[in-house]
């Protein structure tokens, strides 16, 4: 029974981080329509900013707020000086369906390799600002600490705040109108450009709060060449494609759905089934539910 | 039209083929017909293929400098026989086919003497296959990989293994668990691969029953999957948990239990027991203390030992500001063994005269193993044994008792038993002539 | 629209074995290897071009399917001793079918959702080959075809063995790959790439032509998997990379992937650029860190630079301009 909680507990934490990345892309893919694979390298580039100021200033909080900053200025530039300019050269001709998919590839790997040009290939350390000690029931041990709570707090804080900016400010309508039709948004007075840089700079900062997190939910250690943010990216994608990829919604139970299931997996199958599992899942629902637990029917020929 | 420009785009194509197969091309070094490949009047040139980049490389990293660290100080020191040594670093980012291509350009256009200390399993046995150095001639200077079948003679004729094999270590650490943990619950995580089968191979050998046992895929280790790891191992009450994973999965399983409030007797393997490394990776001291650890080295804080005080403050000198962890003595002490090797093999050392030495002395060579070397025409197998400790309060693994006890064994069914070895004096000032 | 006629282009193919025969016995041995390494490239490049260029689906996991072929090859040949093209031919069948497979799933899927299918497909597959034991875990299986004969002599060398047999198999896979483009198949996926629903409306069954179009590149793929086994003797899970996959897309791009033609360009600049940058560092002394970690950093600038401003590759863009003037 305990075991079968602990399992629980795992699939929630870890399924609360993807569902942050998740969101992170289903923000760049409402607004351009396009999967950002640079997002990975974003997330690793916040989460030094998030390092850096710790150097100077005490508070993770503080930190976190400033590696958001960052990262939502680096992803907004990433918008302004590069998806522009590649939108408007590649409107037609062969790989014009697939051309920023292969860009922000190539930004990944720059970001990367920048990151380790400025802080070195060695592991650093980020302090989690509370306990990672588990909870105790009795002379059990929960996989639930201040940590983990804190990071579903966050989660959740961030999916209302989203929530309400896209439901009931002027903002979030002028975002969905963009996302839904910029010919239309764009007639009836919307910047549409405008617009959609906003939506990348949400998202850069929602995929630098899940590097952090991701970081201290475990020993706090963080370098470039980690495997752990490509994995990231690719748990984040399941979970946004389990969503439906339009609702931010979707996906969040996208990502927890992810964490759980790939829990019990290693939990109860084999713990050798780590890279396996999650693809086989992509692939359950694309051939199951195609347009996501959330999303409407319609197909997924966009 | 069309078919002009068809035309020009397949000559084109040739052009470029003809340029990038000769325009680059750089001619060969001009070695007179007497003097071995990589061996001029005044250095003897080696090659090193590791990753310096990449998620495999974190520790491994620094393990060039530490070797060339060593090799300056011969150097400074009037080198071998007058040559100055200097080591050509190709990084090879622990991918098969970077290896195979790195290490062709050290052969082929470095023209280095001889390979030192490679690392991975899969990347050697690639190298052996595509390269084939021993078809070449080309000694392959202990490879950096615990994989038993690179001590095989017939197959790898140049190379030379010097780290003891995942199956002695497993059979020593079942003989240690027989010894003090006697009729204890015990778990085993291990990597779901071949570093892993071997292991599981040696522990079943020496007939140790496992309560429960983690096979975790390469790469998956991080707090969340230990999370698992964890669970799994309590709720079948193991009281000691081997952990024969790398650095970064001992970490992962350590740092997770500790926030889990679970203590059990660690057992640590010596591929992923480093401490430096370990606490590199954000996991405090206080978790390691008392852990059982193992090594064929002595400790690298064992100050009073004269390898590791002159190695830690040649290093220290070298690389400033670098922790001096196992990793750079495992790298200091392989070239110290290198050094002997080419002195070894004469005043013009030639390839063959170097096997030809190591093969007849090797054995005698002075290194900072607690073991010997058991090099010889017909094995090429380096240590043999472990002995084992425990990691004090401040994270550094003390032998048992504050003395080495070791143990050796081999690859095979053979019996674990005490060493008598006793380690020959450092040669005068740590230069071997 | 003229096309140079078969008998024509076939001794295009033959004049181009020449020289690369001429060349094979010109360079050192190191040239050959990398000869062969660019052979790998072409290969793989040009099946990412299959697919992407004239059918528009894109596949961020080629890599996985280089390495479904060498290990096909690999296993085919040690366990049942077949012939080295027996050992090729296996190894495109088996890819080919993983493609189909892939196939089925892409053609229910677009861009972007493809995109991180194949994705997820290249970090997952290679772990599959730690599962079971037969192939190998870690250290991978041997893959050997053999010495040169000896009728070659004394002083031919394995990797020039190598070379000759990789780029043999790269100008047939080439000349029939042009075959297929030419055919009524190739039309028809350029149809598709312009347009879904045109070629709907022109009858044209789009699930059926893009699940081939997936399985003849997994093929050829494959084959790429085989000659890459080939030149390091084995395979292993990290033989095949997430890296590799990302680099044939690199190699596809830069070469542009609207045509062959200039197929050479991309393989050549990912053998070329690390040595050049590496000659260079080793010149102006540059770190230790910036010359591990340059090469990738100019490839990667020249592949979003391409992406930008030559999206149809130099070689497209070359024909355009020359048109263009003929027109004047």
């Amino acid at each position: 029974m305990f075991q079968f909680i602990n399992t629980l507990l795992i699939g929630i934490t870890s399924g609360a981080i993807y569902a942050l990345m998740a969101l992170a892309i289903v923000l760049v893919w409402r607004s351009t329509r396009v999967i950002n694979f640079a997002q990975a390298g974003q997330a690793l580039a916040s989460t030094y900013f998030g390092y850096q100021a710790l150097q100077y200033i005490d508070s993770f909080w503080i930190a976190l707020i400033i590696a958001m900053a960052g990262g939502a200025i680096l992803s907004a530039l990433i918008e302004v000086i590069f998806m522009r300019i590649l939108l408007k050269h590649t409107t037609s001709g062969a790989i014009a369906g697939v051309a920023p998919i292969i860009a922000t590839l190539g930004l990944l790997e720059i970001i990367r390799t920048l990151v380790t040009l400025k802080w070195g290939g060695a592991d650093v350390i980020v302090k989690a600002p509370l306990s990672n000690t588990g909870f105790s029931i009795g002379s059990n041990t929960l996989v639930f600490s201040p940590m983990k709570l804190a990071i579903i707090a966050v989660v959740t804080v961030l999916l209302l705040v989203f929530s309400v900016i896209f439901q009931k400010t002027s903002i979030g309508l002028s975002l969905r109108a963009s996302a839904f039709s910029p010919e239309l948004a764009r007639l009836a007075g919307i910047r549409v450009d405008r617009i959609r840089t906003l939506g990348w700079a949400f998202s850069g900062a929602t995929g630098a709060v899940a590097g952090l997190l991701l970081v201290t939910n475990g020993n706090g250690s963080l370098s470039p060449a980690s495997l752990e943010f490509s994995l990231l990216l690719i748990s984040g994608f399941i979970a946004a494609v389990i969503g439906g990829l339009e609702s931010l919604l979707g996906s969040v139970v996208g990502g927890v759905a992810l964490g759980i299931i790939t829990a019990f997996v290693l939990m109860y199958i084999s713990d050798s089934l780590f890279f396996i599992a999650p693809f086989v899942v992509l692939l359950l629902v694309l051939f199951i539910r195609p347009q996501g637990v959330l999303g409407k029917k319609g197909g997924r020929r966009a | 039209m069309k078919a002009f420009n068809r035309r020009k785009l397949v000559t084109a194509s040739a052009m470029l083929a003809v340029t990038a197969l000769t325009i680059t091309t750089v001619p060969a070094q001009a070695f007179s017909p007497k003097s071995e490949v990589g061996v001029s009047a005044n250095e003897i040139k080696l090659g090193i293929t590791i990753p310096m980049t990449g998620a495999a490389s974190p520790g491994y990293n620094k393990v060039p400098a530490a070797m060339k660290a060593y090799f300056d100080y011969v150097n400074a020191n009037g080198g071998v026989n007058g040559r100055k040594i200097t080591l050509v670093v190709k990084d090879d980012q622990y991918v098969p086919t970077q290896a195979v291509a790195k290490t062709n350009e050290l052969i082929l256009k470095d023209r280095v003497f001889a390979l030192v200390s490679p690392l991975g399993t899969a990347n050697n046995k690639a190298v052996a296959a595509s390269v084939n150095p021993a078809k070449r001639g080309v000694p392959v200077l202990f490879v950096n990989t615990g994989f038993s079948g690179f001590a095989d003679v017939k197959k790898y004729p140049t190379t030379y293994s010097l780290l003891p094999s995942y199956v002695m270590e497993a059979k020593i650490m079942a003989e240690y668990i027989k010894d003090n943990f006697a009729g204890k619950t015990i778990g085993l995580v291990y990597q779901d691969d071949d570093f892993g089968s071997d292991a599981l191979a040696g522990f079943k050998t020496a007939g140790v029953k496992f309560a429960t046992t983690v096979g975790y895929a390469s790469g998956s280790q991080s707090a969340t999957t230990a999370a698992g790891w964890v669970t799994k191992l309590k709720a079948a009450n193991c009281d000691v948990v081997i952990l024969f994973g790398v650095s970064s999965a001992t970490a992962a399983g350590l740092g997770t239990a500790a926030a889990l409030k679970y203590a059990p007797q660690w057992i640590l393997g010596s591929v992923g027991g480093d401490a430096t490394t370990i606490k590199a990776a954000g996991v405090p001291a206080g978790v390691l203390y008392n852990a059982v650890g193992a090594s064929f080295l002595p400790s690298t804080t064992d100050t009073a030992d004269e390898y590791v005080s002159l190695f830690s403050g040649i290093y220290a000198k070298a690389v400033p500001g670098s922790a001096f962890d196992n990793n750079v003595l495992v790298g200091m002490n392989s070239a110290f063994v290198t050094v002997q090797a080419l002195q070894a093999a004469g005043k013009n050392p030639t390839r063959k005269s170097l096997i030809a030495a190591i093969n007849s002395k090797g054995s005698t060579f002075a290194s900072a193993g607690l073991l010997p070397l058991n090099y010889s025409a017909s094995s090429h197998v380096g240590y043999n044994g472990y002995w084992f400790g425990k990691y004090s309060p401040t994270g550094d693994l003390k032998p048992d008792g504050g003395k080495y006890t070791l143990y050796t064994t081999d690859s095979g069914s053979g019996a674990v038993v005490k060493s008598t070895y006793k380690r020959p004096a450092m040669p005068a000032k740590g230069l071997p002539n | 629209m003229h096309k140079l006629s078969n008998k024509a282009r076939i001794a295009i193919f033959i004049v181009l074995g020449f020289v690369i025969f001429l060349i094979s016995n010109r360079v050192d041995e190191l040239r050959v290897y990398q000869g062969a390494t660019v052979a790998v490239y072409v290969v793989g490049i040009a099946s990412i071009i299959l697919l992407t260029g004239y059918s528009g689906q894109v596949s961020l996991g080629q890599g996985a399917l280089l390495g479904v072929g060498g290990y096909a090859a690999a296993l085919a040949r040690l366990h049942w001793g077949v012939s080295v093209p027996v050992s090729f031919a296996i190894a495109i069948l088996a890819a080919a079918a993983a493609g189909a497979l892939l196939g089925v799933a892409a053609a229910r899927l677009s861009g972007p959702y493809l995109a991180g299918t194949t994705l997820a497909l290249a970090v997952g597959l290679p772990s599959i080959a730690n599962q079971f034991t037969f192939l190998g875990g870690e250290q991978g299986l041997f893959y050997d075809v053999g010495f040169p004969p000896a009728s070659l002599g004394e002083d031919f060398t394995q990797y020039k063995w190598f070379f000759w047999i990789a780029a043999l198999a790269t100008l047939l896979a080439i000349f029939w790959l042009q075959n297929v483009m030419r055919s009524r198949y190739g039309r028809t996926w350029k149809a598709i790439r312009g347009s879904d629903i045109a070629a709907e409306l022109a009858g044209i069954n789009i699930a059926r032509v893009k699940i081939l179009a997936f399985t003849l590149s997994a093929g050829v793929a494959g084959l790429a998997g085989a000659l890459l086994a080939m030149t390091i003797g084995t395979v292993s899970p990290s033989a095949f990379p997430l890296a590799l996959s990302f680099s044939l897309l690199t190699g596809a791009v830069l070469s542009g992937v609207t045509t062959l033609g200039g197929v050479m360009i991309g393989a050549v600049t990912l053998v070329a650029i690390p040595e050049i940058v590496h000659s260079v560092v080793d010149r102006i002394g540059a770190s230790e860190a910036v010359a591990t970690n340059l090469p990738s950093l100019i490839v990667s600038a020249l592949l979003i630079v391409t992406v930008i401003f030559v999206p149809n590759g130099p070689v497209e863009q070359m024909r355009t301009k020359s048109k263009k003037v003929k027109s004047l």
